[in-house]
């Protein structure tokens, strides 16, 4: 009978317990966090904590990383603003449901965040954001668009619109503009963000009263799409309909020219990214995106904000980026509303947000914690992107 | 006709991907898992070979290959070598090459980050054509040619040369293949420098081909290869080629005929059919225990 | 550091690997978990009833209930048509089935896709840790059992289990049941912990996961898999807290740990436990026992009375691709024989003893023994009618003590004892002492007791021989074959080894003996059977044949 394993075992267990119990104490240093002054006179002594959960490895690590710059670029220019000082904590969950959890209960612990940014797929906020909300701690989401994810409690807040704010609108104005009768719907069926963007367009479609020739799925790891795009052409439709992140658009995009197949493609916020242009290059001409984001708004909020990320990051920013920019500002603001850097201070803030102009545009939370800004419907015309009317 | 192009233009980069698995387990017997990671990140270093260095695309591909062939015998020195000898080496050689792969993968996002990435449009001229009603680019046409002699060559190699000799010696027995005065580190170092550089070759054409190259490419792929070499037989070159070419063609046909949520499921579906009605694969010799 | 996810997730961890350990400890490689995981957690989250309503733990104990169900029929299904496959070909299989029921359950309406489904949050550290003592607890208790050591046996050597009358197939296909079940337990806990189940938790990702948890830890000893998981769900969260920066970094150095864990520690973390096995006092056991194979706990075999026909071959033959290895032998062994069976080498020999002990099945021919039909027979049932046999190469359980090796071979004649020890009733106590006793006896015949401990494959080759020897007397067989026995000893050990051989034909055994020394087998056999070419040249008291002209033609003509 292996006794010294046994013991081994036990000794694992006690360890374990122990370590537990030394994680649940540790002081608040909330009392530093409540300022004197309002709006942009206030000051707060300590430095607000903001975690962030986001998925910087893994297989959403593209996004991740996209928002980390867009984060960080936030905090740089409020903290060098003065009076509010925020500390952000950019945590890995390494696209690991396990990951999001601890991480977020590490984020939630007494000492942790005021406030929590993230995580960036939607399956993993299902798994994650309710610790938060249990534990009263405000949750921004910056990129999960599927419905639901702000029913799961009051301290649940996204700025990002849900494709059932977007698609409709994209459906409609396409319409508008091609008379299309009949499309093909193509989209990821192993990803969630893509599924429902599929299954939205398909109501959407329906809505409008347009003929879906045929449903086309594919893995969000997919990059050959000639058999579906060759199976899309024999149907003939007026527009091929996609819901799918950009790594996939832009294989996809391409071999549908390539194919010969020249109808508009209609995309989701999965396409809203500069890149689609600089890689699709040619092939991205008539390729219609419904938005969060106006990449090519003229408003002073996003014009500084395309060129501060530029000269920061070298790179064009995308959505992703765009929103978890956005996010941090908005959290600034609800900082400001009472001056206080607590956690149930900033959900109250959060929840009375209304016409911020943002780089998203003049955003407002709504009653059911979702965010509510303009969204768009662009073109690509000559390698970029305009408003389609 | 196009569907069966596209099936064969796939199916070919299968099969290049699923040779390099293939000649690792028929000659030595181990499964490679790092091979994924040495496909995505050839890709990576061809488009920078391309983007950075400025070689034009067909002096690339060579260069892409040597780069792999380096990688192979990384892979080989670390993963696999430590493990000569251990009564648990196969399956402890499963583990190291994953943990191999995921520090490759962990480089790759270090200096390439996690973004998506692709060959310059120009890299290639979009040369198209028309066969019987069927657009045909001249990339996808140099990509089969590339994978028939490549396959075709690997066969001649094992099959007629010295070195091919040695690692047939090998595959049959270790033991007698070193008294028979065969280097054996240097055969397995061998085959693991030209299985990664096939995989290597496969990664660039591959990111050329879909214009994407990422992070998570190899093990994308990696389920297919798999597939390809049970297919084809375990161990047997051709086949990795014949089974590569089949299971893109039936994967194209089912999305034409049953859906294409279900074309996944053609790799497993063949393979289980093949596993239960004929196990040693399409071209595997039987390989008879001895008492 | 220590969160109470953190904590969950170790014994989450430690679960799945528990169900790769059932396989790997038997020698298979599944990676079908992940798919057994999904159906169980598909099923319970569809069936069980809602926590809300009738509480927490019964309703997490009815969905376990249905997970193991439902993983465990998973696996009887996948396993029927593919436990004929070996190795790596197995994992595929499996991996294809894993794949097939992601594919299933996105494009099935009710999972809800990739979107997953809503789950209640019911499982506490304290229940996940609660079930993790309950699936080790049961890899402890089995592990030292009739059962367990059969499967070890398998993982070492399959065909000298088969030899040994273990029923490969079945246990096989058991130790598959048993990962199909845990897994379905993990794939429960799993979703009533995330509070969302959607399929990309149990792809191939997954199940790559649980198979480096379960090696990293070690397959060999039951804390291998909570090691294992321990250690890897603590990687990242030290790196958290060490403050090591997000991104590439980490998975860089996880790989890299995970590298020399496999490169240094072979065996896994739990590699450096030793096995402990009392060695029973046989002398002490004598006076209370009564004398050998009189005890109750063992089963007895009813021996053919002296002179009977044992084994009786009718124009037996045996083909490879056109060669003849054996051709058209007819010849019977009687009880209380000592046969001796020679010739060149590869005059037949081996082949012939392979198709007696049911290993090769003849192309033409019959091979009655014992009353069944050799090779017509699966090995193990051979096996039971009471042949056992040593082999030509050593074919030891290399990794088990040479008294754990005995103990296989008393596989037949011992009872299991699986249930009785997981409900720790005495009657298992004394069942195991028992097969314990008798397998030190054996190993005492032939000397071997005092490396009782040892491991086999770090015996000397003589000892090897030795114990291979023990292990075939432990089945208290009616036939015992013994292939090139003195192969490699030295004068001396032979000479013991002669006199034993003889002392068993005495005892009544019908023994078969394959030797190229032709000295030992004049000095001890009854009778000589020569075999040149596949056929019988010669067969008679040993004087006559060593003078027969045939024979001498064919040692001289090809040996000397």
């Amino acid at each position: 009978m292996p006794h010294r394993a046994l013991a081994l075992f036990a000794a694992t267990a006690l360890t374990v317990t122990l370590t537990a119990c030394t994680a649940e104490g540790g002081g608040g240093t909330d009392g530093g966090l409540v300022g004197e002054g309002t709006g942009e006179d206030c000051t707060i002594g300590s430095p607000v904590p903001v975690g962030a959960a986001l998925s910087l490895t893994g297989a959403a690590g593209s996004y991740g990383e996209s928002q980390q710059k867009g984060l960080e670029l936030a905090a740089e220019q409020l903290n060098a603003q003065g009076g509010v000082e925020y500390e952000l904590t950019v945590e890995d969950d390494q696209t690991d449901p396990r990951q999001g959890i601890a991480v977020f209960e590490q984020l939630t612990a007494e000492d942790g965040a005021s406030v929590i940014i993230g995580p960036t797929l939607s399956t993993g906020a299902f798994q994650a954001q309710p610790i938060a909300q249990e534990e009263g701690v405000p949750v921004l989401a910056i990129s999960n668009t599927v419905d639901g994810i702000t029913a799961q409690g009051d301290y649940i807040f996204r700025d990002s619109l849900t494709e059932s704010q977007v698609i409709p609108r994209t459906v409609a104005a396409a319409k508008a503009e091609y008379g299309l009768e009949k499309v093909v719907v193509m989209y990821a069926n192993d990803d969630a963000l893509a599924e429902a963007g599929g299954e939205v367009f398909a109501g959407a479609l329906d809505a409008e009263g347009i003929d879906v020739a045929d449903t086309l799925t594919f893995s969000v790891a997919d990059t050959d799409f000639r058999a579906l795009l060759t199976e899309a052409k024999a149907a003939d439709p007026d527009a091929l309909v996609v819901s799918s992140l950009i790594e996939a658009a832009i294989p996809l995009v391409t071999q549908a020219r390539e194919l010969g197949i020249d109808v508009p493609i209609i995309g989701g916020n999965g396409f809203n990214n500069p890149k689609l242009m600089a890689d699709a290059g040619d092939a991205a001409e008539g390729v219609v995106v419904g938005a969060a984001w106006n990449s090519e708004s003229e408003s002073p909020e996003n014009t500084a904000f395309l060129a501060d990320f530029e000269e920061k990051n070298g790179t064009q920013p995308d959505q992703f980026a765009a929103q978890a920019y956005t996010g941090l500002m908005l959290i600034d603001q609800a900082v400001r509303s009472s001056c206080s850097g607590e956690r149930d201070a900033i959900k109250e803030g959060l929840g009375a947000i209304e016409g911020v102009p943002t780089v998203l545009g003049e955003l407002t939370i709504n009653d059911e914690r979702d965010a509510e800004h303009e969204a768009v419907v662009q073109v690509v015309e000559d390698g970029k992107f305009a408003v389609l009317e | 006709m196009q569907q069966l192009l596209n099936g064969l233009f796939i199916g070919s980069i299968y099969a290049l991907f699923a040779v390099g698995f293939a000649l690792v387990f028929g000659i030595l017997d181990r499964l490679n898992l790092a091979h994924p990671a040495v496909f995505a990140a050839s890709a990576f270093i061809g488009i920078e070979l391309v983007t950075v260095g400025g070689l034009p695309f067909w002096a690339a591909l060579p260069a892409v290959a040597v780069v792999g062939a380096l990688l192979g015998l990384i892979v080989e020195r670390v993963a696999f070598r430590p493990l000569k000898g251990r009564p648990d080496a196969h399956f402890a050689g499963l583990i190291s090459s994953i943990a191999v792969a995921g520090m490759l993968i962990a480089l790759l996002q270090w200096r390439y980050g996690a973004e998506t990435r692709r060959f310059p449009a120009d890299a290639f001229p979009a040369t198209r054509f028309d066969v019987l009603g069927a657009q045909v680019t001249l990339l996808q046409v140099v990509i089969v040619a590339v994978c028939l002699t490549l396959v075709v060559g690997l066969t001649w190699l094992v099959a007629r040369s010295r070195l091919g000799r040695g690692m047939r010696a090998v595959a049959e027995n270790p033991t007698a293949a070193r008294v028979l005065g065969v280097n054996v580190d240097r055969v397995t170092a061998t085959t693991f420098a030209i299985s990664a550089a096939l995989g290597a070759v496969a990664g660039a054409l591959f990111a050329m081909n879909v214009n994407s190259a990422q992070l998570g490419m190899g093990s994308a792929i990696e389920l297919k290869g798999l597939a390809v070499i049970v297919v084809g037989g375990m161990g047997s070159l051709p086949g990795a080629l014949v089974g590569g070419l089949l299971l893109g063609v039936s994967e194209v046909f089912a999305v034409q005929y049953l859906g294409s949520a279900w074309r996944d499921l053609i790799a497993f579906a063949l393979l289980f059919g093949i596993l239960l009605l004929r196990p040693q694969g399409l071209f595997g010799g039987r390989r008879a225990r001895q008492v | 550091m220590l969160t109470e996810s953190t904590v969950t997730f170790i014994a989450l961890g430690a679960i799945f690997a528990f169900s790769f350990y059932a396989v790997l400890n038997a020698g298979q490689l599944s990676l079908g978990q992940a798919g057994f995981a999904s159906v169980a957690a598909y099923t319970s989250v569809l069936v069980a009833p809602d926590p809300d309503v009738v509480g927490d733990v019964p309703a997490l104990l009815v969905a376990l209930a249905i997970g193991m169900t439902a993983g465990a029929t998973a696996a009887v299904v996948l396993g029927l048509p593919t436990m004929h496959l070996r190795g790596v070909f197995l994992a595929i299989a499996t991996l294809g089935f894993a794949e097939a029921v992601r594919i299933f359950v996105l494009n099935a309406e009710w999972t809800g896709g990739a979107q997953g489904m809503s789950v209640p949050k019911v499982v506490t550290p304290a229940i996940a840790w609660i079930v993790l003592a309950v699936v080790a607890y049961w890899f402890w208790r089995s592990a030292p059992t009739r059962y367990g050591r059969a499967l070890e046996a398998i993982r070492e050597d399959e065909l000298a289990a088969g030899a040994m009358g273990i029923d490969v197939g079945r246990h096989r296909l058991g130790a598959f049941v048993t990962a199909g079940a845990v897994a379905g337990l993990y794939g429960v806990l799993w979703a009533y912990t995330v509070r969302l189940v959607g399929p990309a938790d149990f792809g191939f990702t997954a199940a790559i996961d649980g198979l480096v948890t379960a090696m990293v830890g070690g397959t060999t000893v039951f804390v291998g898999p909570v090691l294992g998981s321990t250690f890897l769900t603590l990687v990242p969260e030290i790196q958290r807290a060490l403050g090591v920066e997000a991104g590439w970094i980490r998975p860089f150095v996880a790989g890299l740990l995970l590298l020399v864990v496999i490169l240094f520690l072979p065996g896994g973390l739990a590699g450096r436990i030793p096995r402990r096995l009392r060695v029973p006092d046989i002398a002490a056991d004598a006076d209370s026992g009564g004398a050998d194979g009189e005890h109750p706990e063992l089963r007895t075999r009813v021996h053919a009375p002296r002179g009977d026909v044992v084994v009786r071959l009718t124009g037996l033959s045996k083909d490879y691709g056109g060669v003849h290895a054996v051709r058209d032998v007819d010849l019977e062994i009687h009880s209380g024989e000592l046969l001796g069976l020679i010739g060149p080498n590869g005059a037949g020999k081996t082949t012939l003893v392979n198709m007696i002990s049911g290993l090769v099945p003849p192309s033409w021919g019959e091979a009655s023994v014992l009353g069944v039909t050799a090779g017509r027979t699966p090995v193990h049932r051979v096996a039971a009618a009471g042949v056992s046999r040593t082999f030509q190469h050593s074919k030891l359980f290399g990794r088990l003590s040479a008294l754990e090796n005995v103990l296989v071979g008393g596989h037949l004649v011992t009872r299991p004892t699986l249930v009785r020890r997981l409900l720790w009733l005495p009657s298992a106590r004394r069942d195991e002492r028992a097969a314990l006793t008798h397998a030190a006896r054996c190993l005492d015949r032939v000397g071997m007791l005092d490396a009782a401990t040892t491991r086999a494959n770090a015996l000397s080759y003589g000892d090897q021989r030795r114990l291979e020897i023990a292990r075939a007397l432990a089945a208290d067989p009616s036939l015992l074959i013994l292939d090139e026995p003195a192969a490699g000893m030295n004068q001396v050990e032979a000479g013991e080894l002669a006199r034993l051989i003889r002392s068993l034909a005495d005892d009544g055994l019908a023994v078969l003996l394959i030797e190229h020394n032709v000295g030992l087998v004049r000095q001890i056999c009854d009778r000589v059977v020569v075999l040149d070419f596949g056929e019988v040249i010669a067969s008679g008291v040993p004087s006559d044949v060593a003078a027969d002209p045939r024979v001498v033609e064919a040692y001289l003509g090809t040996e000397a």
